[in-house]
This record gives C-alpha cells, sequence and structure tokens, in this order.
C-alpha cells in the first residue's frame, strides 16, 4: 500500500497521523470545472477556493477523512484534459499516479459534458491504478434536457459509477464507501479500457517490446509505449535518455513510420467514448436544443436564412423609421428649436457671434446629433436582442454562405461579419489570415462593408427625403454596398487568392429568451459611450464647422467652409451636391455621425420643422440619393484609417485605399445620380 | 473518428458543428469535444476577432462579435487541391 504523502509543516497534524499510519491514499483528478474542488472540500472538510480556470489548483492539496474506523489521504490532482504533456497541469497529474500509485482515483466528471469528460477516463484505464468514476452535475444533465444512466455507464467501462451532485451533497457518501471498498479490495475491478486502433495495435506491440526491460520504473512499458506513439515530448525525451543509442534509433524508425499515430489513438478513444455515451446517455432534442435545430432549418439556410437575415434588418430599419424617426423630428422639433430660440433670447444682448455660435454651433450641431439617440437606442436594442438570443452566429454564418455563392474568399467572414458593427475590428479581425498578401487585401476591402454608424446616419437621412420608401432606400444602400464588396472581392479571389481555401467551424449556441436586464444594461452602457462622443469629438467638430461657417464676414455663403467646399465643386457638381452636401461629407471623416451635426449647421436644424423638413425642402431626390450612396462608400473614418495604416504598416497601402474609396464612392455617386435623373425621380 | 473530421474541416469553407455531427453520423456534442482536443493538439485555434484597444470607447461596440458561440478555424493554412 502507498504512503500518504505531505510536507509536515504545511499538512495538518491530522495528516501527519494518517500519514504515520499508512492510511491509503485516493486521488481526485477530472477536467477543470467539474466540480473536483467542491467534491474535496465536502469529503476532507478543508476549506478550500473552488478554481473556474486551468492552473488554480496547480498546487497539490491533501486532506484526510474517515470512512468507518479506516483513515484515507485525499490527495486533489491538478484540473487536466487528458494526461498527455500539453501543460504543467497534465504533467503534475500523471507523475503523481505514476510516482505515488494512489490506491484509488476518483475521476470527477462532469455529466452534462460526457463528451468531453470521458477522455480523460479513457487515459486513466490505461494506467496501473483502481479508478472510480465519479458523474457528477446530474442536475445539470437533466435540466440540460438529457437522461445518463450511471448503471449502464458503469456495466459498459467496467468500473464503478457513482452519480452524485457535489454542490448538494448528493450521493457523496455513497461515493466514500465505494472508494473504502474499493481499496479495501472488496470490490471487483475490471476495467473495459479503450484499445488502440487495429491498424496501430502491433505497432504499439513492436514498441513495447523494444523498450519492456529498459523502461525506468515506476513506468509502466504499455503505458510508456502508447505515450511514444502518441508523440509525447516528455516520455519521448526520457526514452531517448534512458535507452541504449541502438535501441533508440529502432523505436524511433517505428514512430517516423508511424507519424499520424496520434490521430489513431486519439481516435479509438473518441470511438471508445461514442460507444459508451450511445449505451448510457439519451437525448430527446427536446426543450431548447429541439426548438433550436427547428428554427436552424430556416435561420442557417443558405436562401432561406438570407432571407431572414434581410427580413429582421427590413424589421430594424421598419422600427428605426417607424418609432425612431417621428421621436426624433419631434426633438428636433420641439427641444433643439426650443433650446436653440431660448439660447438666441438669453443671449441677445451678447455679441452676434457668440449667439450664433451657441445656437447654431453648440445646439445646431450637436443637438441634431444627440436627437437623432432614440435612433440608436432601437438600433443598440434590436442589436442587443439578436446577440442575446442567440441568433448574431447564424447572422454571420449565412452571410459567410451568401459570400461563398458569389464566389469571395471564405476567410473574408470574420472580418466582414465585424464589419458590420464597425471597420475597426473588421480590419483587425484580417490577422486570421496567414498569407500576407490576402490579409492585404482583406483589409483594404473591409472599409467597403456597411457599418452601423454608416447605416445610422441613413437612418436618418433617408426617412426625410423618401418617407415611407426609406425602407426600401436603405436596403438598396446596403445592397449595392455589397455590391460593391463582391465586385472587389471576386476580383481579388480570381487574381490573388487562386483557390485557397479556408476552413472555418462554428458552435451556434442554443436559442432562449432574451434576458432584458442584460440588454437593458448593454443598452444604457453603449448610450453612455455614444453621450461621450457627442460631448468629446462630434462637440468639436460641429464648432470647428460652424467657426469656418462663420469667418471671416458672418455670411454661410462667403465662408472659410463655404471656399473649402467649392474646391470640390467640380466633383460634387457630377452628383448635384452643392458646398454643403460636400462639406458634410468631408466632416464624416472624423466619425461618420458627423455628417449628422454637420448637416445640422449648415441647413439649420434649428429652424422651426427641424432638420428633416429643412434637407427635405432643399435637396431633391436625385441628389438625396446620391448622397446616400456616397455617404455609405465614402472613405473610412479616421479610426479606421488609423487602424489600416497599423496593419499595414504602410502608409503607401493606407494612402491607396482612402484613394480606392474615393473612386468608388464618386462613380458610385455619379452613377446613381445620372441614372436617377434618367428615371424623372 | 477524429481523422475523419479534420479531413471535413481541411476541405474548406464554413461549417456548423451539427452539420459536421450530421456527416460523422454522430452527435453535435461529440463534435465539440473532438474539435477541443484537435485546438490541444494544435491542428485548430479558436478564433476572436472583436475586442480591440480602439473598441473600449465605441458606441457601437455592441455589435460587434459573432454571438456567443465559437469558432475555430484550421491552425496551419491549408491549400486545397481543386
Amino acid at each position: 500500500m502507498a504512503e500518504c504523502h505531505g510536507d509536515a509543516a504545511e499538512n495538518s497534524a491530522e495528516i501527519a497521523a494518517a500519514v504515520a499510519e499508512n492510511a491509503p491514499i485516493i486521488a481526485l483528478a477530472g477536467q477543470p470545472n467539474a466540480g473536483k474542488s467542491t467534491l474535496f472540500n465536502i469529503i476532507t472538510g478543508l476549506s478550500q477556493h473552488v478554481g473556474n480556470w486551468p492552473g488554480k489548483t496547480i498546487e497539490r492539496k491533501e486532506g484526510v477523512f474517515t470512512h468507518g474506523s479506516a483513515k484515507y489521504c485525499l490527495a486533489d490532482l491538478p484540473g487536466t484534459y487528458s494526461l498527455t504533456a500539453n501543460s504543467p497541469e497534465e504533467v503534475i497529474a500523471r507523475e503523481f499516479i505514476i510516482r505515488e500509485r494512489p490506491d484509488v482515483v476518483v475521476v470527477v466528471v462532469d455529466a452534462a459534458t460526457l463528451e468531453k469528460s470521458l477522455y480523460l477516463v479513457a487515459e486513466m484505464l490505461s494506467l496501473p491504478t483502481r479508478v472510480i468514476v465519479a458523474l457528477n452535475m446530474m442536475d445539470v444533465a437533466e435540466q440540460e434536457g438529457f437522461h445518463v444512466e450511471p448503471e449502464v455507464l458503469q456495466a459498459a467501462l467496467g468500473v464503478r459509477v457513482v452519480p452524485l451532485v457535489a454542490t448538494k451533497n448528493i450521493g457523496v457518501r455513497e461515493l466514500v464507501e465505494a472508494i473504502g471498498l474499493l481499496a479495501q479490495g472488496k470490490t471487483r475491478y475490471a476495467p473495459r479500457a479503450p484499445q488502440v486502433r487495429d491498424d496501430h495495435r502491433e505497432v504499439l506491440k513492436q514498441i513495447t517490446v523494444q523498450i519492456a526491460e529498459w523502461t525506468p520504473a515506476p513506468y509502466p512499458s504499455d503505458w510508456v509505449a502508447l505515450k511514444l506513439l502518441e508523440g509525447d515530448q516528455e516520455i519521448t525525451r526520457m526514452m531517448r535518455e534512458t535507452l541504449a543509442k541502438d535501441r533508440w534509433k529502432a523505436v524511433d524508425e517505428i514512430l517516423q513510420a508511424h507519424d499520424d499515430a496520434l490521430m489513431a489513438v486519439a481516435s479509438g478513444r473518441y470511438e471508445w467514448i461514442g460507444r459508451m455515451i450511445r449505451a448510457a446517455v439519451t437525448r430527446p432534442r427536446a426543450g431548447q436544443i429541439g426548438l433550436t435545430e427547428r428554427l436552424d432549418r430556416w435561420a442557417a439556410h443558405p436562401l432561406g436564412g438570407a432571407a431572414i437575415l434581410a427580413g429582421i434588418l427590413g424589421i430594424i430599419f421598419w422600427l428605426t423609421f417607424t418609432v425612431g424617426t417621428p421621436i426624433q423630428n419631434w426633438l428636433s422639433k420641439y427641444i433643439v428649436g426650443a433650446l436653440a430660440q431660448a439660447a438666441t433670447a438669453s443671449l441677445s444682448g451678447a455679441p452676434s457671434w457668440l449667439s450664433g455660435l451657441v445656437a447654431n454651433g453648440i445646439i445646431g450641431g450637436v443637438g441634431s446629433v444627440l436627437a437623432f439617440l432614440p435612433i440608436m437606442v432601437i438600433f443598440f436594442a434590436a442589436m442587443g436582442i439578436l446577440e442575446d438570443i442567440g441568433y448574431m452566429a447564424r447572422a454571420a454564418y449565412v452571410m459567410d454562405g451568401l459570400m461563398h455563392l458569389m464566389g469571395l474568399h471564405g476567410k473574408s467572414f470574420l472580418p466582414l461579419f465585424l464589419g458590420f458593427g464597425c471597420n475597426v475590428p473588421a480590419v483587425m479581425g484580417s490577422r486570421t489570415i496567414e498569407s500576407p498578401r490576402a490579409r492585404l487585401l482583406t483589409i483594404l476591402v473591409a472599409p467597403l462593408i456597411p457599418c452601423s454608424a454608416r447605416m445610422a446616419v441613413v437612418a436618418f437621412v433617408a426617412p426625410a427625403f423618401f418617407g415611407a420608401k426609406a425602407m426600401m432606400v436603405a436596403w438598396g444602400l446596403i445592397a449595392l454596398c455589397l455590391a460593391a464588396l463582391v465586385l472587389v472581392g471576386v476580383i481579388t479571389n480570381k487574381t490573388i487568392f487562386r483557390g485557397e481555401r479556408s476552413a472555418f467551424i462554428m458552435e451556434m449556441p442554443l436559442y432562449h429568451l432574451p434576458n432584458w436586464r442584460t440588454i437593458g444594461l448593454l443598452v444604457w452602457q453603449r448610450t453612455l459611450s455614444f453621450f461621450r462622443k457627442a460631448g468629446t469629438i462630434i462637440l468639436a467638430f460641429a464648432l470647428v464647422v460652424w467657426v469656418l461657417s462663420a469667418l471671416p464676414t458672418g455670411e454661410l455663403e462667403s465662408s472659410w467652409l463655404a471656399a473649402i467646399g467649392r474646391l470640390f465643386a467640380p466633383v460634387g457638381q457630377l452628383m448635384g451636391f452643392d458646398w454643403r452636401l460636400t462639406v458634410a461629407l468631408l466632416s464624416s471623416f472624423p466619425a461618420k455621425e458627423n455628417s449628422i451635426a454637420t448637416l445640422g449647421v449648415l441647413y439649420g436644424a434649428t429652424k422651426e420643422g427641424g432638420l428633416a423638413n429643412a434637407l427635405a425642402a432643399a435637396i431633391p431626390t436625385p441628389v438625396a440619393l446620391a448622397f446616400l450612396a456616397v455617404q455609405m462608400l465614402f472613405i473610412p473614418c479616421m479610426a479606421t484609417v488609423a487602424t489600416i495604416r497599423q496593419e499595414t504598416g504602410s502608409w503607401r497601402w493606407t494612402m491607396f485605399n482612402l484613394g480606392t474609396m474615393l473612386v468608388v464612392s464618386v462613380v458610385g455617386g455619379v452613377l446613381i445620380y445620372q441614372l436617377a435623373l434618367l428615371a424623372g425621380w | 473518428m477524429l481523422e475523419r473530421l479534420l479531413d471535413l474541416v481541411q476541405e474548406g469553407g464554413t461549417r456548423r458543428v451539427e452539420d459536421l455531427a450530421r456527416e460523422l453520423k454522430t452527435t453535435p456534442e461529440m463534435v465539440e469535444a473532438m474539435l477541443e482536443s484537435l485546438s490541444r493538439m494544435g491542428y485548430l485555434k479558436t478564433v476572436d476577432g472583436a475586442g480591440c484597444a480602439q473598441c473600449v470607447d465605441c458606441s457601437l461596440a455592441c455589435s460587434c462579435g459573432v454571438g456567443s458561440g465559437k469558432v475555430w478555424a484550421v491552425a496551419k493554412p491549408v491549400i486545397s487541391n481543386q
């Protein structure tokens, strides 16, 4: 019988007494988060922190417990997924079992994730120790809708299986009894360990024969042979140093000839796990899982899913236009307008520049953006709900399917999807692409994805011009961006990627009812963040725009801003833009929302009727359509440009991107303007 | 089964865990366990694209990410013979 080890200075007097009495050693093994530490605390009564992450229980913890008249030492091994030397925890766990030879190893497995937990059991059964499986979290498994039969699992494994719920102290007494019986040799122990697959069995035998007499104690030679076959670095090093040169050469030649053995061994273990699961677990696929599968037949279907995604986007725009826009108009008219009038009245004695600065610059600019808050709140809430119920992963999957249908490279998937939120992480997301050329091209096309800031500007401006048809226009604009993206993507796919195919695997979360508290918190945080942006960058820019629009004469038409806008008049005229629309576009460079602030300053958000009415009265339909198209395709915002510079490490490529976007946006704007004129709109 | 899963993954394209489970005639839970194993062996890696420094103060950061699901990618570039 093994001795109970421990540093006497660190361990309690009780442990020291158990050591002296040669008490049997029981080891607790298991994956992280399987409930091992909870079980250890209940059995020993020692207080210990229950860790959630690998490494937290890396120190060996020991305790003592008594069953009947016998005392036992209990050692809590670090949480491990396997017994291959992938991590220090795994080395510690297996070295303990091999060197300390515990009398019983209790492998704590999570009944709710048996497929993952049984891998460690499979490895443990190959070691010269007696194993008990503690089937923990039976309650969670039941809650998640599947049923585990411990007796059947026990028969299939050939080792004692004890069901328990450690957190509720259910089944722990039975476990302790089982430990006592096995430690005292009163239970038959006949494990059905997984076998190496047929095609590698002979190889394993050859290696075992080669090393059998030279394997250093206390390592079992058949286990060492298996680990050599798996390519375990620690064991390989040990045997290379131990075996005579010629013998190692012979072993190494066998290993080199079977470098696929790791997969064969692991595959054999998963086939064994599959058999155990089929025998002992029933999953009716009802409840959440069943619902998710039924919904995904549509939501993740290449075409049906795309239609649903388009529908959801439509509903978001519809909500925005029917609920958000009237509130925004009301705020713009009665709050921003009234505030501006009040400011003008109270500053009637002050210099006219001050009154103009406050009423038109600050209130007109920032007020327009803040009035646009209801639209943002609806957008944040809609995205929050989609995220919370688990739909976003489906949206990503469907988008990727569409991109493949259109011949785009699959690796654009992650950047593409992230880009719908913000182009900055889209550019950052291209880091997942190994090929430098492919990464560069993905970075360069990423700004063509309509980010939510640009979509929000459309959500504000489109209803002002197009009323009931705004939703169709918004859809059309997103389609325009995606068409530009596909055009550039197809060209790059044909010329640069040349058939290179990427691979992604997505785990779809289960659908569930929205948690309104989480969504509310999210909307609140984003709203505060939006306020901060309005109070800093947008306020600063609104002031700059107003100052430039007031200097040097105080007249808008002869201002410096007008002069800047007129510099671009030749290009703007191709799309019917006057200098104010050109300036609004240019002002979107620091932040896309600045367009609204600039329109607010230049078209008079503070006038009666609000900004929307002012815009509708001043701008003809073809011009408005061209403005929105250019706004969507225009050069990316400052943060995205900075990220492009950072990720490409080149100003040349950054400038190339700005140039490309400028050309694409102007060509798109001119085409749409001319087509709208031809159509007589 | 593990080798067949790796072969399927290396064929390229984006697949759902459920699709792989259907092709391997097993459960999604089994595929997830094997994907995690392949990650530990270094054949696959989990992907996380969002959460950069620039996102900290972004009012639109809520719309980033691919939801609460996990995404794996092949750890080494795979060149198709097609």
